[in-house]
Order: C-alpha cells, then structure tokens, then sequence
C-alpha cells in the first residue's frame, strides 16, 4: 500500500491508513480534539490523493480495528458478501466515487454492490465526494422498511414527532404529540426521549402512546428513547413497543461506555421480536452521531467520521426500520460550527443509505455551537434533495428537555410543500381523512392541536 | 441508571353511611418522578384497591339518635382480619361518617375514636362538601371529565343526602348538597310509614305534604312526592330554580350559581338501584323498606326529563369508601423541613396570610400582612389558643434569598409574640421552598421552637390538614379536609 | 429644461425633504412616548378557529413546548420566529459573557483560571477547562484552607450569565444548609473557564471530604441562565462521572435556587455520612 505522495514539488508521507483516513477528512473539530486532524489545507488534500488511488482491498488488508480486537470490526467482516466484494476488490477509491456518481448506476446496482462493502470503505469514498456528490449519490438509493407503516418511498419524506417534556408529563408529552400531528409530523415514529430511565415510566410513555395511537387509528409506531436494558424491562412488564431504540458506536468499547454490546442487542432482538407489538418485520430504531466514540475515550485513534460508518456497519446486522444521526447535538468540540454540522449531516446520510439503511437526520444544534436556526434550514432542504427518509420534529425547534434545537413541525411541512414530497402513503390518506391535508397540502385546519381532544 | 421503581403505603377507606357501612384497604404506590438531576419529586402514581367489604347494616342503638360504636368496632376489627392487615401497616386512610349519620349525636366522637384506632395516620373526615368530592371521586366522575369536553355531574345519593360534585376537565367546579334520601322517608310493604327524617320535614311541609308516622300511603301519593323531591333538584341543579340559602332541600352549597352540566353519573345506594326494575305498587317500592327503589326511578326520569346525558358510573355504592380510602391522601414536596418527632400531627387548621412578589421583594407590608393575620387568628380562636394551626404561605411564586429570609424573620417574631406558648410552627407553602424555609426559620428559632415546613400542597382558609410521617425520609402524606364538622 | 426649473425642483425637493425629516422627528418623539414594551404576553400568538378552544390553554399549561403557535402557509408566525431568535441570541450571549468582578467581590470569591486561554479554545478543547493553570494552583495552595470538610467552587463554564442570575440566592442559601446541617466550609473561590472536571483537580490539591461546584449549564432556549450543582465525595484524579451527584436546571423558571441551595447541604451530609456520592449515595 502506498503511503506517500508528491504534490507540486511537495512529499507527504504518511504513516498508516489510519492517518490517510483521518487527514483526507474536513475539517472538524473532534479530529482536532483527537489530535489526527491535517496539520494544513494541503496536507488535507495530499491525504485525500492518496486515498484516492487506494484500492478497496488496501482497505480491507489494513483494518484500522482488527476483528480480533472488536467485536463491531467482527460484524462488519461477517457482513461481506466475498463474490461481489471479489468482482470490485481492486477498484481504487476513485473509481467507486464515480461508479456512484455515473448516470447508468441506479439503485439496483448499487444494492448489489453495497454487500461487497465494508463500513470503511464506504467512509474513504465519503472523504473524497464533496456535498453535492453526497447528495447526488445519497439520492439514487431507496430503502423501504416497514414497522406498522412502510416509510422511505421516492419522494416521501417522513416525520418523527419528538414531543419530549422536562419531567416526562404524559399530558405535556401528549399535548405535544398533537401539535405534531395537526402538522402533518409522525410518519416515522411517534419517539419520546424520557427523563426518567426506570422501567415504571417508560412502560407508562409507552402505552399512553400505544392508546393514543389506537384511539385514533394513527398509522405509526411508538417508541421510547430510554437505555434498551431499560425498555426491555418495561416490555416484559407489559409495556407496548413497537419499536426498540438503542444508541450505538463504532466500537466494542465505545459501546461497552453505551452500557451495549452486540450479546445484548442480539438479546434485545429477540425479545422485541417475540414481545414487541408491532407488525415488522423492521423493529428497531438506532441512533448515532460522529464523536460519541471519542467522548467516551474508545475511539482507538481512528477519525469520527470513519468510526460513524462503523455505527451502520453495526446497525445494519438488525434490519432497522430507521437510524437517525444526531448530527449536531454533541457539541462544538466535535463540530465546531454550522459548516461542519452541514457536511457531517451530508456524510452521514449517504453512509448510512449506502450502508442500506434507512437514514434519517436530526438536524440540529446545540447552543454553544457556532450555528443558528437558518442553518439548519439550509440543511434540511440539502437532505429532503438528498432524499432523506426522515426528519426530527420538535414543536418549533426548541426541544424544552433536550435543551438543543433541531426543526420545526412548520420545517418539515415546508419542505414537503417546496419540494413535493408527501408523508407516508399511510399516514397521509389517515391525514386525509381527518381532514389534515388535502391532496399533498396542509388544509385551512391543520395546525390546530386541539382536534385531538 | 437503576432505582427502585416505587414503593406502596396501606391505606384504608372505611365509610360509615345512613343505612351501611363499607370498609376497604387499597395500596398507594409512590415512585420518583424526578430525574437523577432535579431536586427529588414524588407522587402517588397507582391507586389499587388491594379488599372490599361486604356491605354493612350501620348499627344503630335503640333510639337511633346514636351509632353502636361497640358492634362498630367489632366489625372493623373482623373486616381488618378478614383483609390481612395489621392495623399498625396502615399508613394512611380516612373515615367518613356521611349523610345522615353525621348528625348522630356520638358521630364526632366515633369519628376521631375510629381514626385513631384504625391506623397510624387515618383521618376523620365529615361535611358534605368533602363527601361529595370523594364520591365523585371514587364514582369515576372526575376521571371522566378528563376524558371529555363537558361538565361531569356526579349525584351520590345514598340514605340521607344527595351530595352533588361537579368535575370539568380534571377540575373541581364545586359541590351542593340537597336533602334528598332513600331513608329520608321509611315504610313497611303495606305502605304504613315508620319512620320521617327531621331534615326533610321543611321540604315536606313547605310543599304542604301532611305525612305521618304510622299513617298509611298509596303509591300515587309518594311517587308524587318523590317525583316533586327530584323535579326540584334537578331544578335547581339546571338553573332553572336560583339557588337560595333558605331553600328546604338544599342542605349546603358551595355554589352560587350552578354551570351548566352536560353529563351526569349517579353513584351511591341509590346508583346501585337503578338497574332494579321500577315499583309499579307500594308493595314493589318498599321491599327495603324505604323509598329508596322509587327515589332511583324517579331520579332517573328526572334527568332525563332535563336531556342530560346519564353515563353509567364506574362504582356505585362504594363510591364514598373508596374516594375516601384511595383519594384523600397527597404527598408533600420532597424536599422540606420537619420535626420528625412532632408528626403525625392531626387536624391543624389552615391560617392563610397572602403575600405577593411585589410585596416581598420590597418588603413593605410584609411585617404588615403577618401580623394582622395573626391578631385575626387570635380572636377567632380565642378561647384556644393552645391549638396547633398551620400557617399557609401564598403568593410567593418566586424570590430571593434575602426576601425569604425577611419574611422568616417576620414570621418567627411575630409567632413568638402571638403564640409564644405553641412549640410548634407548621408552615405550607405552595412552591419547591419548603427546605430553604425551613432552614431560615430554624436559624430563627434557634431550637425553640420546632420547625414543620412543607409544600406542593394546595390548602384554602377554613380547610383542615393532618400531617403524616416522614415517608422515604425526604416527604410527608397530608391529608386535607374541607370544613370538617365547622359549618352546613 | 432651464436653470429656473431646476431650482424650483431643488427647491421643492428640499422643502419635502425638511417636512419630511421634522415628521420623521416628530413620529419618533411619538414613538418615545408609545415605546415598545414587550412581555410575556406580547409574543403570544393565537390558533383562529379551534375546535376546542378552552382546549388550547388547557395543552400549553402541560408542556413549556411551544405549542399552539399557528402559522401563515407552512411557515410561523413572525412573532413566534421572533421569540425564538431572541431566546437563542440570550443563549449565545450567555456562552461568551464573563462574571463580573463585584458580583465576585460579593462573596469575596477570588478567581483563579483554569488552561483554557479563550472561548474557542474553550469550546473546542473541554479538556483544558479541567485543569487550573500553575499559577492557580499556587494560588489556591496559598490561599485555601487545606483538607476542609466542604470545600465550595464558582465557576462559570457555559453560561456566565447563570452566575450573574444565581448566585446571590443558592450561595446564600447553601451556607445556612451547612450550618442547620453542622457543616464547616474552607476557603471558596471563582473558576473562570472551568469544566465539570475541574473538580478533580482542585480536589487533589485541597484534598476536601466533599466538594460542591456552582456552574453556569449549556445555555437552553427555555433558560439561557441555568445553573448545575455538581457535588462529589474527596475528588481526585480519575473520577468517573458517575461518582458525581449533580442537581441542574437551577433558574429561576426551573429548579428554584433557594431551595437547590438548601437542599445542598442535606446532601453534603448524606455523602459524609455515606463515605459516597454519585449512584452509590442514597438520598
């Protein structure tokens, strides 16, 4: 594997794929924060030629995180499908850039292709596609999945309704869910993140929305935010999930810091299959952000970017119904300001759909962050381009328990409107017939919370 | 992040009524409802009727002017083996003496006798007002009205009184009470009276009714009499007669102009009657004894007759016990300031002393408003001023750390001065500042004085509050009273 | 067009633009007189039509979401656009405001520094807001009270304006809780730039049975001046976070600083007793 290059008169020399990877990406302050990041702008260019020329078997020959070391580098391995990753394995990193981006490549060929792929790889073609790559490529994959409703059709965009609330209140959560739903937002999942991490008060989230959903024959699913350890006891408790949540990182050790490991969720698995109340076959709801591995100090040296692919790596060994990136929500030491929240949001949707997952992004800040609500705006009208599965939404952005921002009810009615997008097939005809929305629009009624009382 | 999920108190109901008493034991379980990261918060989160008693005959003596305390209490001690329970597990819980009953000549004394043999913090509790409230409660009333958009009626009508409560959205509108009974007017199936209850006589003579103990009636006579006793209710309960004080059916009333109702659910002995078939002959209409089965028809027609919405109740007859067993007892904030020693601690009158932000942050009047207050408080209790009050704090919804503590100087001194032989002051405030209240007030007292400061507790002037044990080391359960034996 | 025509035009321009500029004069004395002056009330914006109108307020009572907002199309009302900036501006502000001295001088709380060198490297490196710089450590070394039984630290860390909003209320009240609770304090002082961690390191250096950080939160929309009570039994090197016992959302529309102070020193109590803090307290 070559690890120097000349530009213009100039050698870099590097010392590893590890360090390639890590300097190829944008800046982002998390790198810096690890002390991996380019030392200058050319320098971060330099990387990125070379990875350019790397084929995708340097990568896999030269694993960052041996199989023998983690256990997320072991699902990953056993995730290749060797024939195809055979037919591509000399491809350099460039040429996969452009077999995605040439006109004759459509969905199909790249689902054929992705079972070749490991998570780094995908991460090296991520380091060298710029935005609108990122949009264009992200924008050819579908990825349908089904819980209760099938979301992730061309040209729907979906909703999770986050109607969290500073002490978990079932009336304040519920006044918030309608307001979500009078706009038209809850398609993906009607999702609370709770205060209170006991299985007594999750079991009670779960089935004050299980009976909300069923009173009004809402076509969605339920899910509540808490620790899984946590949900699996409100479940045998007799708590009614649809869906079983679990943030996830891109390492054994950054999972085992999540209180998670691949024994657990395989535990997990079985158990929402057996007791979960939905209909499937798609039950789980994952999260993830670049940074968490660095945080809980389990990110061996690698860069958060590539650490993130591995998240989906991981993911995908459970057929999620959706994973969502929290982009902004770590904090400026991570990324640093709007910019680099816009390109992570980018990365990490084209990961995750290349992954084959069905991406959504909670696009968000938090606010000691260099970034403001137009900036987000920015970045939700990139990703509904990109075809985003779903978005966040918070009753006018400003999540009260969260304490950061992400969008608005209005934001995702909005986009729907400018970009012709509609809900979930679903959902929509159940918006219909509560008169919510007539013919992809939002009628002269919607908005109003108090419908559902 | 693990703790334990909740933890259940024993609380007991037992309700003493005109023609039965009921008894039962439920478990109130209490969780955390703060994060790892707030100041700790509790609440009750899960009612549970854990036994029931089989319905009772009130035993009364010869005369019937008095309740047979003895029988009584052998009972309940029969009931309490029955339930498996101990009396010292009882952690909280209320006896009620309602309708007619609480007219009996030893129903106060039986009342405080009962509370404090049937557990370690159960409470008296009287008045129609309350039992009203803790019908609705136990009826399925207040639950509905948070369900639906209208007002939510409840009528318990048991042997002697009818106590009307009134529920909007999880609200409590007010409660009116009218003199109307199954046991107001007793008879044999030959239609001879036996017996006239003194509280309906005004109603009965006022509408020229000559009736009489002994004396024979036909059953047009007393449906008809019936039938006017339920018009003028639900009269008066749709607007269509104004409520006056002098009015002979009312008995007492929180009201003075009645909302407009749009459904009405029907608990007590009566409630349980109406799925009986209705008396067509005297012989049908006195199979109890009473009027009771009538009084059930009538009621119902009444009501309809006005196009309410009658909607089945969820409990009937133990509608009362039940409000009373599971619904009278709160928790405090957790975070406050006791005397352990001191508690529990029974029957405080509430004395109220209105402050507000503007007040305290520029601390005129405050000095002002305290001490008048308490030369009120003087007079009204004249003859006993030994009696453990509680002082109730309103208005203060935020302030600083000097404010408070001006007003904890104030209150300290002036207590000192107007009450100096009470070694106890009790303090209820309505926001999260109990502890640092506390705190100021024994930096005042300097150990003269014990210190009892809670709050998240909502009390009224005229209102009684008992005060339990330290729970889990951080709350107390209260319970609160609304006029308990003081007027009606 | 002549000479003649043109001053005439001048002429009348000037004249207009006088009238105008007196108006414009006069419309701002007006406005003086009738300045803006909004509360709460003022951004509070209407649904038109609800189906259930007592409905509204009985959901917004519920929740501090903002709920119930309307909207003109898809998009929000101004004034709700409005309220949400300014909450935002408030949080931003408070990231890159500083303690004043005489509210420091108040309580007579020296201020040492920790290695954070400004507000981007502070952002961007939480690492160096967990050390105090060698000229801190002398400092405290000389004047602290070593090895007391609590041992009290301001600092700012996210939000400068919590300290301004809050200290005057929890500090007051945190040194009664010690006395009802028979408490003896050391030496208390201000760290500017500091991180939650920061207490490990003042811990070895005072070596306190129990220490107590007042710091200013990640400021939210709801409150930008939210404050945190960290609090940890002989902090040293290598605690983990989940040694640490921590009440936050102290504000004034949040945990009411009084009673957060009060309740300090029951806590403090209970981790001296206990020999514990963090998940093995029991409170």
């Amino acid at each position: 594997m070559k690890t120097t290059i000349t530009l213009m008169g100039k050698t870099y020399q590097f010392k590893s794929l590890k360090e390639i990877m890590a300097k190829a990406n944008e800046e982002k302050s998390g790198d810096q924060l690890a002390g991996i990041h380019a030392q200058d702008a050319q320098e971060r260019i330099a990387a990125r030629h070379v990875l350019s020329e790397l084929t995708l078997a340097d990568i896999r020959n030269n694993p960052l995180l041996p199989p023998e070391e983690d256990e997320v580098s072991r699902v990953i391995e056993e995730g290749v499908n060797e024939k195809i990753y055979a037919s591509i394995r000399n491809w350099t990193v460039a040429e996969l850039r452009e077999y995605l981006l040439s006109p004759n490549v459509t969905n199909n060929e790249i689902a054929h292709i992705r079972r070749g792929l490991t998570s780094e790889m995908i991460a090296a073609v991520t380091k060298i596609m710029t935005n609108l790559d990122l949009i264009q490529a992200a924008s050819k994959i579908t990825v349908e999945t089904r819980c209760n409703t099938t979301i992730g059709q061309k040209g729907r965009l979906a909703g999770r309704a986050q109607p969290n609330h500073p002490n978990d209140n079932l009336q304040g959560i519920k006044a918030a869910i309608f307001e979500a739903l009078s706009y038209g937002v809850g398609d993906a999942v009607i999702g609370i993140n709770p205060v209170i991490d006991t299985a007594d008060s999750v079991k009670a989230i779960l089935n004050m929305t299980k009976e909300l959903i069923e009173k009004w024959n809402i076509p969605t699913q339920n899910c509540v935010l808490a620790h899984v350890t946590t949900q699996m006891r409100a479940i045998k408790q007799g708590g009614a999930a649809d869906l079983l949540f679990q943030s996830l990182a891109g390492t054994e050790l950054g999972n085992k810091a999540f209180g998670i490991s691949v024994e657990l969720l395989d535990e997990a698995n079985e158990l929402i299959l057996k007791e979960g109340t939905a209909a499937g076959p798609n039950v789980w709801y994952f999260e993830t952000g670049q940074g968490s591995e660095l945080s809980a100090d389990a990110h061996h040296g690698i860069d958060q970017l590539t650490l993130e692919a591995r998240c989906y790596g991981l993911a995908k060994r459970y057929k999620p119904f959706i994973v969502n990136t929290v982009v902004g929500f770590i904090g400026p030491e991570y990324l640093y300001n709007s910019k680099q929240v816009i390109r992570a949001g980018l990365e990490d949707h084209f990961m995750g759909k290349l992954h084959g997952l069905p991406m959504g992004v909670d696009v968000c800040y938090t606010n000691h962050m260099k970034a403001d609500q137009n900036d987000m705006e920015n970045l939700a009208v990139l990703l509904a381009a990109a075809g985003v599965n779903f978005l966040i939404g918070v009753a006018m952005a400003d999540d009260c328990m969260l304490n950061y921002q992400s969008l608005s009810f209005h934001d995702i009615a909005t986009l729907r409107e400018l970009l012709h997008m509609r809900p979930a097939p679903e959902f929509e005809r159940w918006l219909e017939k509560m008169g919510i929305m007539e013919n992809g629009r939002l009628t002269s009624i919607a908005g109003d919370p108090t419908l559902f009382l | 992040m693990s703790r334990v999920d909740g933890q259940s108190i024993i609380s007991v109901g037992i309700d003493i009524g005109t023609s039965t008493t009921k008894f039962i034991v439920s478990h109130l379980k209490y969780a955390k409802v703060s994060s790892h990261f707030s100041l700790p918060r509790y609440e009750i989160v899960e009612r549970k009727i854990v036994y029931e008693s089989p319905m009772y005959s009130t035993p009364l003596k010869e005369k019937r002017d008095e309740i047979d305390l003895k029988t009584l209490a052998g009972w309940l001690e029969e009931q309490y083996k029955k339930a498996g329970v101990n009396v010292s597990e009882v952690k909280s819980g209320a006896v009620i003496i309602t309708g007619e009953t609480a007219t009996k000549k030893n129903a106060e004394s039986i009342l405080h006798y009962l509370a404090e043999k049937s557990g370690d913090f159960v409470v008296a509790i009287a008045g129609a007002s309350l039992e009203a409230l803790l019908a609705g409660k136990g009826s399925g009333a207040f639950l509905r009205s948070k369900e639906v958009k209208g007002t939510v009626a409840n009528i318990d009508i048991g042997g002697g009184t009818a106590n009307v409560a009134l529920f909007r959205r999880g609200k409590v509108l007010g409660t009116i009470t009218y003199h109307v009974g199954g046991r107001l007017i007793e008879l044999d199936q030959n239609g001879e009276i036996t017996f006239i209850s003194s509280s309906i006589q005004p109603w009965l003579h006022s509408k020229n009714y000559q009736l009489q103990v002994k004396k024979k009636i036909g059953f047009r006579e007393i449906q008809q009499i019936v039938q006017e006793m339920c018009k003028d209710m639900l009269n008066s309960l749709t607007g269509q007669k104004p409520i006056r004080l002098d009015d002979s059916l009312i008995h007492s009333t929180s009201f003075q102009v009645i909302p407009p109702i749009d459904e009405v659910m029907i608990s007590g002995g009566i409630g349980q009657l109406l799925e009986k078939e209705a008396p067509k002959t005297i012989y049908d209409t006195a199979v109890y004894g009473d009027i009771g089965p009538l009084l059930a028809h009538e009621v119902v027609k009444a009501i309809e007759n006005c196009s309410l919405k009658i909607i089945k109740a969820t409990q009937t007859s133990r509608a009362t016990v039940i409000g009373a067993g599971m619904q009278s007892t709160e928790i405090s904030g957790a975070t406050i300031h006791v005397t352990a020693s001191r508690l529990p601690i029974r029957n405080l009158p509430i004395m109220v002393i209105e402050l507000n932000d503007e007040q305290i942050k520029s601390g005129d009047y405050v000095y002002e408003q305290i001490e008048q207050a308490m030369i009120e408080w003087k007079q009204y209790f004249q003859g006993e001023q030994e009696i453990p009050f509680a002082i109730h704090i309103r208005g203060i919804s935020y302030c600083s750390y000097a404010a408070l503590k001006e007003v904890a100087k104030v209150l300290f001194s002036l207590y000192e001065k107007y009450f100096p032989r009470n070694p106890v002051l009790v303090v209820i405030c309505e926001n999260d500042i109990a502890k640092a209240l506390g705190q100021l007030l024994v930096l005042q007292s300097k150990n003269k004085v014990d210190i009892i400061s809670i709050d998240q507790v909502v009390v009224e002037q005229g209102d009684y509050i008992d005060i339990g044990e330290t729970i889990n080391q951080s709350m107390v359960p209260v319970v609160i009273k609304t006029l308990a034996f003081m007027k009606n | 067009m002549n000479q003649a025509d043109i001053q005439q035009i001048v002429e009348k321009v000037m004249m207009e633009l006088q009238t105008r500029i007196s108006q414009q004069s006069e419309d701002k004395i007006d406005k003086d007189e009738k300045s803006f002056h909004y509360t709460a009330v003022d951004w509070l914006t209407h649904v038109p039509n609800p189906k259930f109108p007592e409905g509204i307020d009985e959901l917004r009572k519920v929740t501090p979401a903002r709920i119930g907002v309307w909207r003109t199309g898809t998009r929000p009302l101004t004034k709700t656009i409005l309220k949400l900036q300014l909450d935002h501006a408030a949080a931003v502000d408070a990231v890159s405001g500083e303690v004043l001295d005489s509210l420091l001088k108040e309580f007579n709380l020296f201020t040492v520094e920790t290695c954070y060198e400004n507000k981007e490297v502070y952002l961007k490196r939480p690492d160096k807001g967990r050390v105090l710089t060698e000229e801190a450590v002398k400092t405290i070394q000389e004047r602290c009270v070593k090895k007391p039984q609590v041992q009290i630290v301001v600092s700012d860390g996210l939000s400068a304006s919590a300290i301004e909003a809050n200290l005057r209320d929890i500090y007051p009240a945190l040194l009664d809780s010690l006395e009802v609770n028979g408490l003896t304090q050391g030496t208390p002082f201000f760290v500017k730039g500091g991180r939650v961690a920061c207490m490990d390191h003042i811990g070895e250096i005072l070596q306190p049975e129990v220490l107590v950080l007042l710091i200013g939160e990640r400021p939210g929309l709801v409150s930008a001046n939210s404050m945190s009570a960290y609090m940890c039994y002989r902090p040293r090197k290598g605690t983990v976070e989940s040694e640490r016992t921590v009440i936050s959302n102290i504000h004034s529309g949040g945990t009411h600083p009084v009673e957060a102070g009060a309740y300090i020193g029951t806590v403090l109590r209970k981790m001296i007793d206990q020999k514990a803090s963090g998940v093995r307290l029991e409170l």
